[in-house]
């Protein structure tokens, strides 16, 4: 059901860009947002409603990753800029509830593209992921961090 | 008023590569510096090419852009993902003030496989196994 | 200033110097994990270059090559990423 509204959705958009006939960024996404609202009021009645929470969602966590990507690379520049490292580095296991390939995949490519943390590997059996971590002082918060503010929304999100 | 939106997307993307440059000499092991460099690097090329879009500003130019920082953005965290792996294997040694490691001794030694719980030491690859092979290594 | 000195003469040589400090680390490097690191890098600023070069000149077709470098980087560090993995495990 989720992928049959987005392609009625890009259906909608194309006819929207064939209609007013000018080809740029700008008025794909325009279409695109335009089709959307058009959708979202054509389908108040019905029940299945999971595409549009889940748009306002995927959106959100977008903004919500820009920011944290942004604070851990400042935080990154400083250790990096100052003499003396404060860092307390270290490698960490913690237990996974992604299961599926597809969650275990974005969620690792998640966690080592926000600076300061890495993947090291995923265990065989699926059930716990080796971090590397700039700040484990705390292992327990660490965990915590990962987990509520990675892991949780996009669980959220995919399932 | 888009040359401003230029020098600044580069300035920030010029000086995102410098603080990877850096980060790549200064740290103190293989672990620290990818998790500097990798993201870094990556932030730094994305703001110039997007830099780069706003100066030709046409769709043509502008998807081949979106389509290489897509490109980079997927496979930094797999390239990095990989090295550490590498690294891991040939007995890459960890800051001596790190605190905590839990990977140690939980690759299988002969199929190079990573158990989730502590393996028994005969199996087991530890780090710092003997010290004539990590200096043949080298 | 206009564009084109500001990004011939500041960063370029940004650029420029961020290549000689990886190239240090490069030459250093303890194990060769360290150099593959440095040559992905030198590899990502090369990129950058090619970047700023193409805006430098209003050529548009420079980013093509960047494309292909950016897989044959990719491509690259797979590889050896692989070579070392198997060569431990054959010992």
């Amino acid at each position: 059901m989720m992928q049959k509204r987005f392609l009625m959705n890009v259906l909608l958009t194309v006819i929207w860009v064939a209609l007013t006939g000018s080809f740029d960024y700008l008025n794909f996404i325009f279409g695109f947002l335009v089709s959307f609202f058009v959708m979202w009021i054509i389908s108040r009645n019905t029940d299945d409603r999971k595409y549009f929470t889940i748009a306002f969602k995927v959106l959100g966590f977008f903004f919500f990753f820009l920011y944290e990507f942004f604070k851990a690379t400042i935080e990154v520049a400083y250790e990096v800029m100052t003499k003396r490292f404060q860092m307390k580095p270290g490698i960490i296991k913690m237990p996974l509830d992604a299961k599926t390939d597809l969650e275990i995949t974005l969620l690792s490519n998640l966690i080592s593209l926000t600076p300061g943390t890495l993947v090291l590997d995923v265990s065989e059996d699926r059930t716990v992921i080796y971090i590397h971590g700039m700040y484990v002082e705390d292992k327990v918060k660490f965990i915590n961090s990962i987990k509520e503010g990675l892991e949780k929304p996009l669980l959220s999100i995919m399932r | 008023m888009i040359d401003i939106i230029i020098m600044i997307f580069c300035t920030l993307g010029a000086l995102a590569v410098l603080l990877a440059a850096i980060g790549v000499l200064r740290m103190p092991d293989v672990y620290l510096r990818l998790s500097v460099t990798t993201k870094a690097a990556t932030l730094g090329i994305g703001l110039i090419l997007v830099g780069a879009a706003f100066h030709f500003s046409e769709v043509g130019v502008t998807s081949r852009i979106i389509a290489i920082i897509f490109f980079i953005t997927v496979t930094a965290p797999v390239s990095a993902y990989l090295i550490v792996r590498a690294s891991y294997f040939i007995k890459a040694k960890l800051w001596e003030h790190s605190i905590v490691d839990e990977l140690n001794g939980m690759y299988d030694k002969k199929t190079h496989s990573l158990s989730s719980t502590d393996l028994p030491d005969e199996v087991a690859s530890h780090r710092t196994d003997d010290e004539e092979e990590i200096e043949e290594i080298k | 200033m206009n564009l084109e000195n500001y990004l011939l003469y500041f960063i370029l040589p940004v650029l420029t110097l961020s290549t000689i400090l990886v190239f240090i680390r490069f030459l250093k490097g303890p194990s060769i994990a360290d150099r593959v690191i440095s040559f992905d890098l030198l590899v990502i600023i090369g990129l950058g270059t090619i970047a700023v070069v193409s805006i430098l000149a209003d050529q548009p077709t420079f980013l093509d090559i960047a494309m292909i470098v950016a897989l044959i980087g990719f491509l690259s560090t797979v590889a050896f990423s692989y070579y070392l993995e198997k060569r431990q495990r054959n010992d």
